[in-house]
């Protein structure tokens, strides 16, 4: 009898804990999703938002052209691709340069982890826009980073290149904005490795490099997952970056999704747009979570 | 226990009420950034006894979008014309009771009664800019470049001398409108063949361009990295004021293109759920005097419809021909009228191609 009190109690407190945040999604990311859904399939109003939902007759004007749209006018997916490979680049460097950040933070003495970590996390007590502009200074044809590069490459007898305004400041950018994002969770990861293993694999003879490649790296791959689906999915949406520092060639696909509720006015095929970047993130993040379950098994036979 | 929370009550329930009395008046002006002087406004302030509550945006699209979205709580907005006929159509404009307007008679009649609002019922205009062509005039003198057409824009024989140092408008209405008027027709054309023939002009330029930009160019001109720019009249005398302020070896000049170009006219209207539509009709007759009016010229540069406004003008101002167009330049401007939600969507399309191609 009291165990079940006990139980039912525990239950409760469960959902009082839970409730809120399970609420707080509901509402805020369940129902705009749904409404974005009906939009996609609504026609665009003339004042922008959208029009009626019935049209003169009383019929329901509801229809898929928004997304015969997407499908058969290719540019847009085009768009879409390169936003995936901007994505996909800006991932790769950021774990490529994380790595490293995160296993010096990881094996540091305790006292100084605090104050590297702090480090990490620093710029985001300035605002993301004020950063952004800082970048346009540093990349400017008069600044010194662009003249140490015009002139290396004058020395090949190459032209000069505008590192503003181009794929090369956006790419930069975003590694720049979401290094901190893939830094964290590696380091989360990092730092509970057991040493032991480390100290036993090179008692069997192990190299620096099997030490690392059969043990560290493989322990390590929920937090590079983790840090991959961080970084790889508000890389894939953002829209000020390129606005601010790409060139004529730079629009990605979140510049198209803001056009289209901004100049176009469209908010069905914006809808469309958004709903594709939101099922191709869950599909790229499913797939990421699958194959860190199958390394996740790995590594536990490692570790066993 | 029972009284402490009367007495707590009560205390509030005066603190309301007092706050009630020395709360003022509120105008609330939803407006482009930097659109109205801050000695205008506190000279308001001060007749009405209430005050002004500023909310900035900075394009009209974002104004559509955010009364679209059902935005409430602003007494006057100052859309330009197009974006003026897009709320006409949404019925989010108040009609305007003129007899409180008595300075209306002030604005030239050239701007008045326009084809976007018949008889001027709810809007009145306040203030106007082009978009033109911004150039650096020590750098184009060097290189021998007109400054008065728009092939200078969009011709490869001038841009290969400006590679990488000329903007172009994030904007797919403005740039089309000037790639159309480059080409001899209006800016208003919806010829679906004229619009690929536009596209076709833009693509060709598009490798000479820097960037795609309507937020920065006004630092990169004044700073020197970008020599040319199509942009607005507004932001090009910002940039020189801001490269004479830094002692810049250089002017920012305006040229007018001999094709033609946009005129944007900005309006004075009173939403629909206005709190406050009294307040909003002083103030709209407030900035019908010909002092309030130019003291915005003044400020900012942009070209004004008021008669009364002249005397008040700083001369330099007044005999831009940027900004004060001479009779046979001014007919050669164009309002950009609002599209249909289908010219919308293929101009958007056109517009994804060009920034998609390489």
């Amino acid at each position: 009898m009291a165990a079940d009190a006990r139980r039912h109690e525990a239950a409760r407190a469960r959902w009082l804990v839970s409730g809120p945040p399970l609420l707080y999604l509901l509402v805020f990311f369940a129902a705009p999703t749904l409404i974005m859904v009906l939009a996609s399939f609504r026609s665009p109003g003339e004042f922008g938002g959208l029009a009626p939902l019935r049209d003169d007759t009383g019929a329901l004007d509801l229809n898929v052209d928004a997304y015969v749209r997407f499908f058969t006018e290719t540019v847009y997916a085009q768009v879409f691709v390169k936003s995936l490979v901007f994505a996909l680049v800006t991932t790769l460097v950021c774990l490529a340069l994380a790595y490293p950040l995160a296993a010096l933070i990881a094996r540091s003495p305790k006292k100084s982890r605090d104050i590297l970590l702090l480090l990490v996390i620093l710029p985001f007590w300035s605002n993301f826009l004020i950063r952004i502009y800082a970048w346009m200074i540093l990349l400017g044809p008069n600044a010194a980073l662009a003249r140490a590069v015009n002139g290396v490459l004058g020395w090949f007898g190459a032209g000069p290149v505008p590192l503003l305004f181009s794929s090369f400041a956006v790419l930069v950018c975003l590694v720049y904005v979401h290094l901190p994002f893939m830094v964290l969770p590696l380091y989360a990861n990092l730092e509970k490795h057991d040493p032991a293993l480390l100290d036993a694999a090179q008692d069997l003879g192990a190299s620096a490099w099997q030490r690392f490649w059969r043990i560290t790296f493989p322990l390590s791959l929920p937090g590079v997952y983790a840090g991959a689906a961080l970084v790889f999915i508000p890389a894939l949406g953002i829209f000020a970056i390129p606005d601010l520092l790409g060139g004529p060639d730079d629009t990605l696909i979140g510049n198209l999704i803001k056009q289209q509720f901004l100049e176009t006015r469209d908010w069905p095929f914006g809808s469309v747009l958004s709903i594709v970047l939101t099922v191709s993130a869950l599909a790229l993040v499913g797939l990421a979570a699958w194959l860190g379950r199958g390394a996740t098994r790995g590594a536990e036979r490692v570790g066993a | 226990m029972n009284r402490t929370i009367r007495t707590l009550l009560a205390a509030a329930a005066l603190a309301l009420a007092a706050g009630a009395v020395h709360a003022k008046d509120q105008l609330h002006l939803y407006n482009w950034n930097n659109y109205i002087a801050p000695e205008t406004i506190q000279r308001f302030e001060q007749q009405c006894g209430c005050e002004v509550v500023q909310t900035y945006y900075s394009d009209n699209e974002e104004l559509l979008a955010k009364l679209a979205a059902g935005a409430k709580g602003y007494d006057i907005l100052v859309p330009t014309s197009n974006a003026v006929e897009a709320l006409i159509r949404g019925k989010q404009l108040k009609p305007l009771d003129k007899s409180a307007l008595t300075n209306l008679g002030n604005i030239d009649a050239r701007y008045m009664n326009t084809s976007f609002d018949p008889g001027n019922v709810y809007s009145v205009p306040y203030a106007m800019s082009t978009t033109i062509i911004g150039y650096n005039d020590a750098k184009m003198k060097e290189l021998g470049l007109p400054t008065d057409t728009w092939a200078v824009i969009f011709d490869p024989k001038y841009l290969e001398k400006v590679k990488g140092r000329v903007t172009v408008l994030d904007s797919a209405n403005e740039l089309f409108a000037a790639a159309l008027k480059y080409l001899g027709y209006s800016a208003n054309d919806v010829d679906p063949k004229h619009w690929d023939e536009a596209a076709a002009v833009i693509k060709k330029a598009k490798p000479y361009w820097a960037a795609f930009n309507a937020s920065s160019y006004i630092k990169e001109l004044t700073v020197g990295n970008i020599w040319l720019v199509h942009g607005y009249s507004n932001d090009i005398f910002q940039a020189n004021l801001d490269a004479i302020a830094a002692k810049r070896p250089f002017h920012i000049l305006q040229g007018m293109p001999k094709e033609g170009a946009v005129l944007a006219v900005d309006n004075m209207v009173i939403h629909v759920a206005a709190p406050r539509p009294d307040l909003a009709l002083k103030f709209i007759n407030f900035m019908l005097e010909g002092k309030n009016s130019a003291e915005l010229t003044n400020l900012i540069g942009s070209g004004n419809p008021n008669k009364a406004a002249m005397p008040y003008i700083k001369p330099e101002i007044l005999k831009n021909p940027a900004i004060f167009p001479p009779p046979d330049v001014a007919a050669r401007l164009e309002q950009l009228k609002d599209l249909t939600p289908a010219q919308r969507r293929l101009r958007n399309k056109l517009w994804t191609e060009i920034k998609a191609s390489r």
